[in-house]
């Protein structure tokens, strides 16, 4: 399929604690930052979610104090993704289209 | 994968960036990208040509340009009209570059993000063979307007042209088109003989549905052209290989003001 007849979004913004989008389909997604930092698509958060939790991990005192998770950036990456950079540094996920729309409920 | 830098302002006064691009190595996708952008030239366009292979790096010998001395050269560097940007230019490159993949990536986002490419209308940016790290990081950093996949006639050619173009449709950028590089050969009896068989490009842009931009015959003038540092478009302009060059560049402008889709939408936080 040529690339201009994908789907695309059109709009993207902060909406309470998650991310709006609307469609080129006409459909209206919101996702929470929290599903998408959980499910992050970089290699070493998809490695982490292969290991079985472990039940006596101590929390550092900075992973305490940050809170929920919250973008700082979302930076478009050529015309298939964007790459999310979130308050506690880590900014190696980069989400395509196609995940965005998947994590995202219709509204 | 490491994500690569922000989208680059280096490259904002740029009208259409376009890779050149094949699956698989020795198809001429140098010499493409060479004749392409001068006959880009030849058509009135302000061109910047980016040599985005790392490992193999031919632009400036293909431009009759050796090593500068990157502590005084201003980059990028100017020729023929063209502004051109490799690695060869630096020194240390004619000793063989050994490079794991996220340096390779590095070099191409630094001549993405760090080159002062001006105002142009046409970014030619002449890609490795294969589909790893430059062109991810390509697609990544930059807002392609498309992509021209080179090919030769025979299926060993075609089939890794397919890979490249199926790639640069998982990243959903726009593929302008596929030229037939070495397409035949005339020889002096006037006769046409097809050395690598013929159609293969025509075949491939009809069965993936992009556009045929045109077939390249043989000539061994491009080498020479090549290897004395004047592309053949110049040096033999009235020759049929010159002629194929500027009737594809013809065709590769009509392709990108039809492609030239914007961006991604920027987030609003």
């Amino acid at each position: 399929m040529p690339a201009g007849s994908e789907l695309k979004p059109l709009s993207l913004r902060r909406e309470g604690d998650g991310l709006a989008i609307d469609w080129s389909d006409g459909v209206h997604t919101f996702v929470a930052w929290r599903t998408l930092r959980k499910q992050c698509p970089c290699a070493s958060c998809n490695e982490a979610r292969q290991k079985p939790t472990d039940p006596f991990k101590v929390l550092s005192e900075k992973e305490v104090t940050a809170g929920a998770p919250e973008p700082v950036r979302m930076v478009p990456r050529g015309h298939y993704a964007y790459q999310i950079v979130w308050t506690d540094g880590h900014d190696t996920g980069i989400f395509t289209l196609e995940q965005l729309r998947q994590l995202s409920e219709i509204k | 994968m490491q994500p690569g830098p922000p989208p680059s302002p280096a490259l904002q006064g740029i009208r259409y960036l376009i890779a050149v691009a094949s699956g698989k190595g020795g198809v001429g996708k140098s010499t493409v990208a060479a004749n392409l952008a001068l006959a880009l030239q030849m058509h009135g366009q302000r061109v910047g040509l980016m040599d985005a292979d790392i490992y193999g790096p031919s632009i400036p010998m293909m431009m009759g340009l050796g090593h500068v001395d990157p502590h005084i050269a201003s980059f990028p560097v100017e020729k023929y009209g063209l502004k051109l940007m490799s690695l060869g230019f630096l020194p240390d490159a004619g000793k063989g570059v050994l490079l794991r993949g996220p340096m390779v990536a590095k070099w191409v986002a630094t001549f993405l993000t760090q080159i002062n490419w001006g105002e142009l209308d046409y970014l030619i940016i002449d890609l490795p063979p294969g589909t790893g790290d430059a062109q991810l990081t390509l697609c990544q950093t930059a807002p392609l307007t498309g992509a021209v996949i080179v090919t030769t006639p025979q299926d060993v050619s075609l089939i890794d042209a397919v890979k490249a173009l199926n790639m640069f449709r998982q990243l959903r950028t726009p593929v302008l088109g596929v030229i037939e590089n070495m397409s035949y050969f005339v020889g002096d009896d006037g006769k046409r003989y097809e050395i690598f068989r013929h159609g293969g490009g025509k075949k491939l842009a009809a069965e993936t549905g992009v556009d045929f931009l045109g077939e390249i015959p043989i000539d061994p003038r491009v080498a020479e052209s090549g290897d004395t540092g004047e592309p053949i478009v110049r040096r033999h302009t009235d020759s049929p290989v010159s002629q194929a060059y500027l009737s594809i560049a013809g065709a590769v402008m009509h392709a990108a003001a039809k492609a030239g889709s914007p961006g991604l939408p920027e987030v609003q936080l």
